[in-house]
């Protein structure tokens, strides 16, 4: 469910700058090939002189241009790849600790839905719009989570998540002890 | 609360790079229009030609420089493969391909194949896009063309008139074989999504 909802607010777009990169290499393909053809024409037809000598230069920066823009290309898509592959892995490690942490909490649903957007930052107005909901409604349910994970505000109620992320476990206590160190449920 | 189900529950088609896309599309329309609607032998046409072999150039490009699914490792030519494909299809059985699936691959090159040859004879008859030659004076007329650029054709006679001729009949050929080919390969996109029940055309118009 978490993953749902996660996947509905934070739908990143993307692919811009590849786009872009692909059209201007497309037009320095178009006009690599339009000058490699004209050079070839006027060996042919007229022999080499000076002209022609600048002309196949251009000629062959603009095939060089073509060759290291794919290369750059290629670059910048498997780096944006890689990114998205590192954001996922650590959105799931975050997912997989809200979503062990609300089990543990015993949240219903809808105090689970609540709790989610209200660690995405957005406040009751903003939550009581998003869910169809009224505002003293989504209040209630925020008292309750807060109520069960024992903490009295949303500030704290992020810190709990904030302390797992920058410190990691505490030295000495072995990983898995997380559940211990929540507050009673 | 689960829910790692779904995140696993379909795999990945292809996903289609920005430039896959985009040189897909741009020789698709350059062969319709200059296939089907325009004028054969005018400067329009000539250019268009020099922009589809742009294209084709810039794809084979990638087929080596490119990443994933783009490369041409990921879709090597095997008529064993695209035999158990085959098999598969009749079979009703459906394996997820990462790249073009073993037919398609084939229908890949054997496509490329023909544009490189349509565009090849094309652009032995019409020369330079940039500069029309002395004796193209009716711009990139078929005569001129046929004629062989006509300095030369006035000294070797009959010889140069008969290799444009042949030019020209090899890039008819060509191109109609191109454009069965291109309906082919729309058939067999159309017949493969109906099939695996997976939309083939989404990935080349947005990527996945």
């Amino acid at each position: 469910m978490l993953r749902r909802l996660q996947r509905r607010w934070s739908e990143a777009p993307g692919g811009r700058r590849e786009t872009a990169l692909a059209l201007v290499l497309a037009l320095q393909a178009m006009a690599a090939v339009f000058f490699v053809g004209d050079v070839l024409a006027d060996i042919t037809f007229d022999g080499a002189d000076l002209h022609l000598v600048l002309e196949a230069a251009v000629a062959l920066a603009l095939v060089l241009g073509v060759l290291f823009g794919a290369l750059e290309m290629r670059r910048t898509l498997e780096e944006a790849e890689r990114s998205r592959t590192a954001l996922s892995a650590a959105r799931g490690a975050m997912t997989d600790l809200i979503e062990a942490r609300f089990a543990a909490w015993r949240l219903t649903p809808a105090e689970t839905e609540v709790a989610f957007l209200a660690l995405k930052g957005f406040d009751v107005a903003a939550i009581a719009g998003l869910r169809g909901a009224a505002a003293g409604t989504v209040r209630a349910q925020l008292a309750r989570v807060y109520a069960k994970s024992g903490v009295a505000s949303r500030a704290e109620l992020l810190s709990l998540f904030m302390d797992d992320l920058i410190a990691g476990p505490v030295a000495g206590e072995p990983s898995g002890a997380d559940a211990a160190r929540l507050p009673a449920a | 609360m689960t829910g790692t189900s779904e995140e696993t529950a379909m795999p990945a088609g292809p996903r289609w790079d920005p430039l896959v896309r985009l040189t897909h599309w741009g020789i698709a329309a350059a062969v319709l229009l200059n296939g089907l609607v325009i004028e054969e032998g005018g400067a329009i046409h000539v250019w268009i030609g020099y922009a589809a072999l742009a294209m084709l150039a810039l794809r084979l490009v990638w087929g080596l420089a490119g990443t994933g699914p783009a490369r041409f490792s990921a879709f090597p030519p095997s008529l064993s493969a695209a035999r158990a494909h085959l098999s598969d299809m009749l079979s009703g059985r459906h394996r997820v391909h990462r790249s073009h699936n073993p037919l398609g691959a084939l229908m890949v090159y054997a496509l490329w194949a023909m544009l490189a040859v349509v565009t090849a004879t094309g652009i032995a008859m019409a020369g330079s896009p940039l500069a029309p030659r002395p004796g193209d004076e009716a711009g990139y007329g078929r005569a001129a063309v046929v004629a062989g650029h006509d300095e030369a054709a006035e000294e070797h006679g009959g010889a140069e008139s008969a290799a444009g001729e042949a030019l020209e009949e090899v890039h008819e050929v060509a191109a109609n074989l191109l454009l069965l080919l291109a309906a082919m390969h729309v058939g067999g996109v159309a017949l493969e999504s109906r099939l695996s029940g997976r939309n083939l055309v989404r990935p080349m118009l947005k990527g996945s």
